[in-house]
């Protein structure tokens, strides 16, 4: 989206999520190849599962809002972000966006290997619907936070996937949506890169602007946000207090308190 | 309340708004010219020697099935030789935008997954490339045909409509088989084998007047054919195209064109959920 420069107030809507369903059919072989496609004609077997990622979703987010969504693996959580960053559309219900959003944006620099992470940055960042001007003007700060030095104009497939994850989270949190979504994967690193991408999500919440975090670091979420959801198979368990909320999650995964949780990982 | 910058629905089947779509992708043009630009320097083709491959690569070529005529036919002259290359040039931007096009979507699957935008940019760029690799060889062939002695007519400029045409084709090709790509990986694979079966059905290393009376048909179901016999007749013989093949040249490309297009944009919304 292109940023809108008009400002947001606190406790202003920013995501209404509305009777959210996202039901998709994906293919059974690995790779769907037209041999496979022939092969199977005669013994008219099923090409594609259906699979329910969402199911009656309702959530709203506000401006001022940093909201935490937990859940276990295959609980929808991508797929949640993804249908408000406009990826995937939804089967059922409705979902509105008052705002910019940073549509995962960084995920999707290093689309191609071969290219210089410079080169991977002003793509995703075109892509995304950002001016070159608008790149241009925030590439220095991109690249002095990923800390990668000269590698930046190294192909992205010279990358470790630590440099990869800097560099992935130096454009989501340096390009200011009104609405930034930060999926795990952006949290990857070494702990002084950690403590440096906390330190930076700290400093983006402010009034105006929306956080949603994913992540399984629940001390990383009951430290930084104010609001936490708990998805689980498709379908919203519990939101609220970050406390209750997680101690309700940890109670039902029935490992407790214990390291493996607390562990930002 | 504001009103919201973004509603996201469920989509029934067919097109998504088109006017809506039109202006995200006008919107993005820049990432369609960088894109190009950092996959052509990524090739090496912003150097000497990468410029200099770019020309040797279709002139070899060119040589090798001048070679084959010669051998066969016994014999060949200049303007048989002026006709093969410009063809063959004229044919490689068609079978290069098919070669770039076909993993354009599956292979910006990190870029999908996590980013919206127009899909159909992916295979635009693709041609784009194919276009900006084609041109240098287009004055290969003038600097080709000025040595063989062929003389220059008003008449070549007919080449320009011909040329538009093409490029049309070739979007709608590129723009098709990268839809079929995301539901038949092994396409990729088969397509080498059908550039080269279209290479043969082509008049390339024939004249389309040459053809046997018994093969004309072969006319009706090739879309290059009358696109490569109005461009060599207009640049190699500096002659106007038969205004027939001209039409038949233009109904293929428009209608393989919109039909792709159409394919492509009713299902790209589902892409994500493909890859």
């Amino acid at each position: 989206m292109p940023s809108v420069s008009n400002s947001h107030k606190t406790n202003e809507i920013a995501v209404s999520v509305r009777g959210l369903g996202l039901t998709y059919t994906t293919a059974i072989d690995r790779r769907p190849t037209l041999k496979a496609r022939v092969k199977s004609l005669g013994r008219g077997g099923k090409q594609t599962r259906v699979i329910r990622a969402l199911d009656e979703v309702n959530l709203d987010v506000e401006y001022g809002q940093v909201l935490g969504i937990i859940g276990s693996n295959g609980a929808g959580k991508s797929s949640l972000m993804r249908v408000i960053a406009g990826i995937l559309p939804p089967t059922q219900g409705r979902v509105e966006v008052y705002g910019s959003v940073s549509t995962l944006l960084a995920l999707g620099v290093g689309f191609n290997p071969s290219m210089s992470g410079r080169d991977n940055v002003y793509l995703g960042g075109l892509a995304a619907g950002m001016s070159r001007v608008e790149i241009d003007s925030h590439f220095e700060e991109i690249a002095e936070f990923s800390e990668l030095g000269d590698a930046i104009d190294a192909p992205m497939r010279t990358y470790s996937s630590g440099m990869y994850a800097r560099l992935a989270f130096s454009v989501a949190a340096t390009v200011r949506p009104d609405i930034l979504i930060v999926d795990e994967a952006l949290s990857t690193g070494d702990a002084k890169f950690k403590e440096k991408s906390l330190n930076r999500i700290k400093e983006l919440r402010s009034d105006d602007r929306a956080l949603i975090l994913v992540s399984h670091a629940m001390a990383t979420l009951e430290d930084v946000c104010n609001d936490v959801a708990w998805l689980h198979k498709g379908k919203l368990v519990q939101r609220g207090e970050p406390k209750t909320v997680i101690d309700a999650y940890r109670e039902f995964l029935q490992v407790g308190k214990s390291a493996a949780i607390d562990e930002d990982v | 309340m504001s009103t919201p910058t973004q509603v996201y629905e469920p989509f029934r089947a067919g097109l998504p708004p088109l006017r809506r779509y039109w202006k995200s992708l006008w919107s993005r043009r820049t990432f369609i010219a960088e894109y190009s630009r950092s996959e052509l320097r990524e090739q090496h083709f912003d150097s000497a020697f990468g410029q200099l491959w770019l020309v040797l690569n279709p002139l070899l070529l060119s040589a090798v099935y001048f070679l084959l005529i010669v051998i066969i036919r016994g014999s060949s002259d200049s303007t048989r030789y002026a006709h093969l290359t410009a063809t063959l040039f004229l044919f490689y931007l068609v079978a290069n935008s098919l070669t770039g096009g076909v993993k354009s979507i599956t292979a910006g699957q990190r870029l999908i997954l996590n980013t919206a935008f127009p899909r159909i940019m992916l295979p635009i760029s693709a041609v784009v490339i194919a276009i900006f690799k084609f041109l240098p060889t287009l004055a290969v062939f003038l600097v080709i045909r000025t040595v063989l002695g062929l003389p220059f007519s008003w008449q070549m400029l007919w080449a320009i409509p011909v040329l538009l045409t093409t490029m049309l084709l070739a979007l709608g090709l590129a723009v098709t088989i990268s839809c079929i790509n995301v539901y038949f990986r092994d396409i990729a694979s088969f397509l080498p084998y059908m550039t080269r079966t279209l290479l043969y059905l082509s008049p390339i290393l024939y004249e389309a007047a040459d053809l046997k009376p018994k093969l004309k048909t072969l006319e009706l179901f090739n879309p290059l054919f009358p696109i490569l016999d109005s461009w060599s007749r207009a640049l190699v013989h500096g002659q106007a195209p038969i205004s027939s093949h001209l039409l038949i040249a233009l109904g293929w490309a428009v209608g393989i064109f919109l039909v792709g297009t159409y394919f492509f944009l009713s299902r790209e919304r589902e892409f994500a959920v493909r890859l």
